[in-house]
């Protein structure tokens, strides 16, 4: 197809404004990449298109900027962490990666999980406590009451 | 090809691929009306073309216009249709309902048909198969279009 056919045909309207199918997507890619003319004349149909959406611009509310803010570094702060992930995955630390830093804070962070763990452990702790104090007592008074059921016995014998 | 720049009635054309690719809300900052009205000549109500406005500059599809060979505002003319048409379709299956052409439409002019194409969303395929003509014609009648927009 010449140049100027391939222009009138209205395929590269069609690309431009995304109704190409994939095939017919890269024909027209190929054949504009390759030929200068249909270059050109694509960057000034692009022009055209932009020119005519342009007068029916509507400025969006300026919350929905504040959205789009918020959501683009929510996935930006994602993809940093996932680089890191990947990064220290993928390579062993090395020594002079690290800064020395001096801490003058006196506390520690641990884990959530933690505060249950030490509950339950309180908790189991105080139930040894009680059952062992129990038995001991338990224990010594049965011992003083063989000891008094023995007494007389060793009377009698005597 | 990756350097692609033009200028055309003053109207700036940015060059398609830079050295620093641009940040969504740089994108945002240029772009946004244009993508907002063709959305709202999409789909009207406001609250869901808001809605799309910001699927399309979060999207991760939008940095992929860094590397489209043409004009960026190009790549988002067709990030913003295609979100908006993809909304459309969506709403139309909700309502159990389909596009339709009214019975007696004779009109086959270019802006009809890219008005059915662009906005309405039908594939040229489907706009030739509605107003019985080729799909070359349904093509023809966007280059048409535009030629009689930049003539006007």
């Amino acid at each position: 197809m010449e140049t100027r056919d391939f222009i009138e045909s209205g395929i590269l309207e069609s690309y431009v404004l995304g109704l190409t199918t994939d095939k017919e997507k890269e024909f027209v890619l190929e054949r504009v990449l390759t030929d200068q003319d249909l270059t050109d004349y694509t960057l000034e149909l692009e022009a055209d298109i932009m020119s005519y959406f342009n007068q029916g611009s509507v400025p969006p509310p300026p919350e929905v900027r504040e959205i789009i803010q918020l959501r683009t570094t929510r996935r930006d702060i994602q993809k940093k962490k996932h680089v890191y992930e990947n990064k220290s995955s993928e390579q062993p630390p090395k020594k002079d990666e690290y800064l020395e830093i001096e801490v003058n804070d006196t506390h520690i962070k641990v884990h959530k999980w933690w505060r249950p763990a030490f509950i339950a452990v309180f908790i189991l702790s105080k139930i040894f406590l009680i059952a062992a104090l129990y038995f001991y007592f338990k224990a010594a008074s049965q011992e003083q009451e063989i000891e008094k059921l023995r007494a007389p016995g060793i009377e009698t014998t005597k | 090809m990756k350097e692609l720049e033009r200028t055309n009635n003053g109207t700036a054309a940015h060059p398609v691929a830079t050295s620093k690719p641009l940040t969504s809300l740089e994108i945002y900052d240029r772009y946004s009306a244009m993508a907002y009205g063709i959305i709202l000549q999409i789909i009207p109500q406001q609250h869901l073309a808001q809605e799309i406005l910001v699927n399309v500059f979060a999207s991760p599809q939008l940095q992929a216009c860094n590397s489209y060979p043409f004009s960026f505002a190009a790549c988002v003319i067709k990030l913003a249709r295609s979100k908006a048409i993809d909304m459309k379709k969506r709403i139309m299956e909700l309502d159990n309902s389909s596009a339709t052409l009214p019975a007696d439409d004779n009109d086959k002019s270019p802006q009809r048909i890219f008005d059915l194409a662009f906005r309405q969303g039908f594939t040229p395929d489907e706009v030739a198969q509605k107003l019985f003509i080729s799909k070359s014609e349904v093509l023809k009648a966007f280059h048409d279009f535009f030629k009689s927009y930049r003539n006007s």
